[in-house]
């Protein structure tokens, strides 16, 4: 079985968001980037999976740079294979074009599986996995926390969550594209020695983007978003506010 | 059993399993691990171990485990996550047997390397370190904040700049609310003192101490050591002032075992050797019944029980008592070796928090004030007071904060 897990970069908003000069985009010096949580669960997933059958796991980094950093992480926890996909600063949050992107070398490559986050933290337009379902005419499901896959590798048996606490046990042909929510267990610890010693090993295949492009949407304007005017926003230092959020939940008998 | 599990165990029995026989050879090789064999069995470390009783495996035990070949006995249990690195063992131990630095560690990092996991409560605290150096997941860039609200100028070196004393502020002194009250007083010290210091400000990364040496990410600390022995190098100063015990302990003596030599100073023994200036600037009594509790890092580790005891008795009005368990037999906070991560785990198998001992411990002595000297025990002993019924009896408070106070420097914040 061949399962293909892609990983985005995106802001780490740890670090201040600033907008850049141009007014529609984050001014890029000032980003520090992480990779996708969602994304994480689902190299999680992709991995319980290789312990569970012989599957190999091609980890595909999407981004700039420091998608490479993300690859070695990959790879120390066991994925087998690294692909780097570099993508212009200014069209990671398009998933429309990172479809059209992908979907080639994708369909080329023939996995059984796609695995990725359910959501990105930095997109723009509707969630990666579906686009690609879509692109490459392969079922998707969305909202995934777990995946089991048959003997023979033809059927995969996935749990979505809804909402009102009801939770479906669905069946899906292979190949298939899953968004994945959250893995069935929290993402695993590497030590760092390890990532260190994928890092100086690592061999990585590089996707040359194709020439003919479909392009999502772009954004005209990003702005800081302003509270809602029924918001009351606490101020003060932590005890004036711990004081308020008292004389709150008192007020409204919650205590 | 049946009769080939029988035959299988009888085969296998004293032959050291081949991971033991790895573990042992890794061990044996890093400074003083080979002092592991000279193990006499007495018992003295899991007798004196606070968390003892709720280990099955006890340092003395899991060492006659690893001599029986069965390392894989001791990977089955959860003792290995229960110590708190108070160094009790290592201190006791007859013969010299680093247990915290090596057995301990060396354990955990087995368990990391073989990816048999560690509680998640610590893998967060470990992928924060690595990611942001620190392990409450700030942002770095932020780490100097706290100098806004100072009220004194408190310099960060750039690369080239000079100061006599390289100020080491530490995680917890950089991002704990709390704290940052303490590492003002500090700053307001250094400044009515008169000197000249700055320190590293976003260029500052965790030490590596409190996670990685005691906690076996060995690799994180090897990166945060290559990242701050670079930082450090392209500043000039003669020495390093500390206030985390364990940071003080990191630069002290793990950086010199990779290469960096530093002349290194924890806050309260910079200001003991300042006692007469001190004194002489103290215009504030503080009428207070005090207790000191030696943090572990500080006493059994590196020896200085007097320094903080020093400082406390400049100050005017303090009555300084001991606890029945002071200097080296000091009861621990619970939050050294990365236990600070681990609280829900070790709750769960013990029961009984070693801060709330502590503190009521402090409270039977009818101090008003428990004072200490290493930053996790704020929020470590404060926790403790509100749980133990002693809020309003009993105040943690850092040394630095004290002196500063009797200075008359806290006016403003």
């Amino acid at each position: 079985m061949k399962i293909a897990v892609l990983l985005r970069q995106v802001p780490d908003v740890v670090e201040e968001l600033v907008i850049a000069e141009d007014a529609r985009s984050l001014a890029e010096d000032d980003v520090m980037y992480i990779t996708n949580e969602a994304d994480e669960h689902a190299l999680e997933e992709a991995l319980v999976l290789k312990a569970r059958h012989a599957a190999r796991v091609t980890a595909i980094g999407v981004g700039g740079e420091e998608a490479k950093d993300a690859l070695a992480a990959a790879i120390a926890k066991g994925a087998d294979e690294a692909v780097f996909v570099p993508v212009p600063f200014e069209h990671r949050g398009d998933n429309h074009r990172l479809a059209s992107v992908l979907a080639p070398s994708m369909k080329a490559a023939g996995y059984d599986l796609i695995l990725t986050g359910v959501w990105a933290a930095d997109q723009l337009d509707a969630g990666l996995a579906g686009l690609l379902g879509v692109r490459l005419s392969l079922p998707y499901v969305g909202g995934v926390v777990s995946v089991a896959v048959d003997a023979p590798g033809t059927k995969g048996t996935v749990r979505k969550e809804y909402p009102g606490g009801r939770l479906a046990v669905l069946e899906v042909g292979l190949p298939a594209v899953l968004g994945v929510q959250s893995a069935e267990q929290p993402p695993r610890y590497v030590p760092v020695s390890k990532v260190a010693q994928a890092k100086r090993t690592l061999q990585l295949t590089e996707l040359t983007e194709p020439t003919v492009l479909e392009m999502g949407v772009r954004p005209t304007k990003l702005l800081k978003s302003d509270p809602i005017s029924r918001a009351e926003m606490l101020t003060g230092d932590v005890s004036q506010v711990a004081d308020q959020i008292v004389r709150l939940l008192r007020e409204r008998s919650l205590v | 059993m049946s009769p080939e599990s029988i035959s299988l165990e009888l085969e296998t029995e004293g032959v050291p399993s081949d991971a033991t026989n790895a573990f042992l050879s890794r061990i044996l090789k890093l400074p003083g691990g080979d002092q592991l064999l000279s193990c006499i069995q007495c018992g003295m470390c899991s007798g004196i171990c606070p968390m003892g009783y709720a280990m099955d495996y006890g340092p003395r035990r899991m060492i006659s485990a690893l001599r029986a070949g069965r390392i894989e006995d001791v990977y089955r249990s959860d003792a290995i996550w229960l110590c708190v690195a108070c160094f009790n063992c290592t201190y006791r131990c007859p013969v010299g047997v680093p247990i915290t630095d090596r057995l301990i560690a060396g354990l955990r990092e087995e368990l990391l390397g073989r990816g048999v996991g560690v509680p998640a409560e610590m893998q967060a605290a470990f992928e924060r370190t690595s990611r942001y150096g620190n392990p409450f997941g700030e942002s770095p860039r932020k780490r100097d904040a706290w100098t806004k609200d100072a009220g004194v100028d408190v310099p960060v070196l750039r690369e080239g700049d000079s100061a006599e004393v390289l100020w080491w502020v530490g995680c917890f002194g950089s991002y704990n609310k709390r704290n940052q009250k303490d590492t003002v007083a500090l700053a307001r010290i250094l400044d009515a003192l008169g000197v000249d210091f700055g320190i590293l400000g976003s260029d500052e990364r965790c030490s590596g101490d409190l996670r990685c040496t005691s906690q076996g990410e060995e690799g994180l600390f090897n990166a945060l050591y290559q990242h701050n022995a670079a930082e450090l190098g392209k500043r000039n100063f003669k020495q390093v002032l500390v206030g985390d015990p364990h940071a003080y302990n990191a630069l002290r003596k793990e950086y010199p075992r990779l290469g960096t030599t530093l002349s290194v100073h924890h806050y309260t023994q910079f200001l003991a050797d300042r006692v007469s200036d001190l004194a002489r600037g103290m215009k504030k009594e503080i009428t207070a019944k005090v207790t000191y509790h030696d943090a572990c890092c500080l006493g059994r580790r590196n020896g200085e029980y007097e320094a903080p005891r020093d400082v406390l008795l400049t100050i005017p009005g303090i009555r300084l008592v001991e606890m029945p368990r002071n200097r080296e037999n000091a009861l621990c906070c619970g939050g050294g070796g990365g236990a600070n991560w681990l609280d829900s785990f070790i709750w769960q198998r013990t029961r009984v928090p070693l801060p709330m001992q502590r503190v009521q411990e402090a409270a039977k002595t009818g101090a008003q004030v428990l004072a200490i000297s290493c930053p996790l025990e704020v929020p470590r002993f404060e926790d403790a007071i509100k749980t133990s019924g002693l809020e309003g009896r009993l105040e943690v408070r850092e040394i630095s904060h004290m002196v500063a106070e009797a200075l008359g420097l806290l006016g403003g914040y």
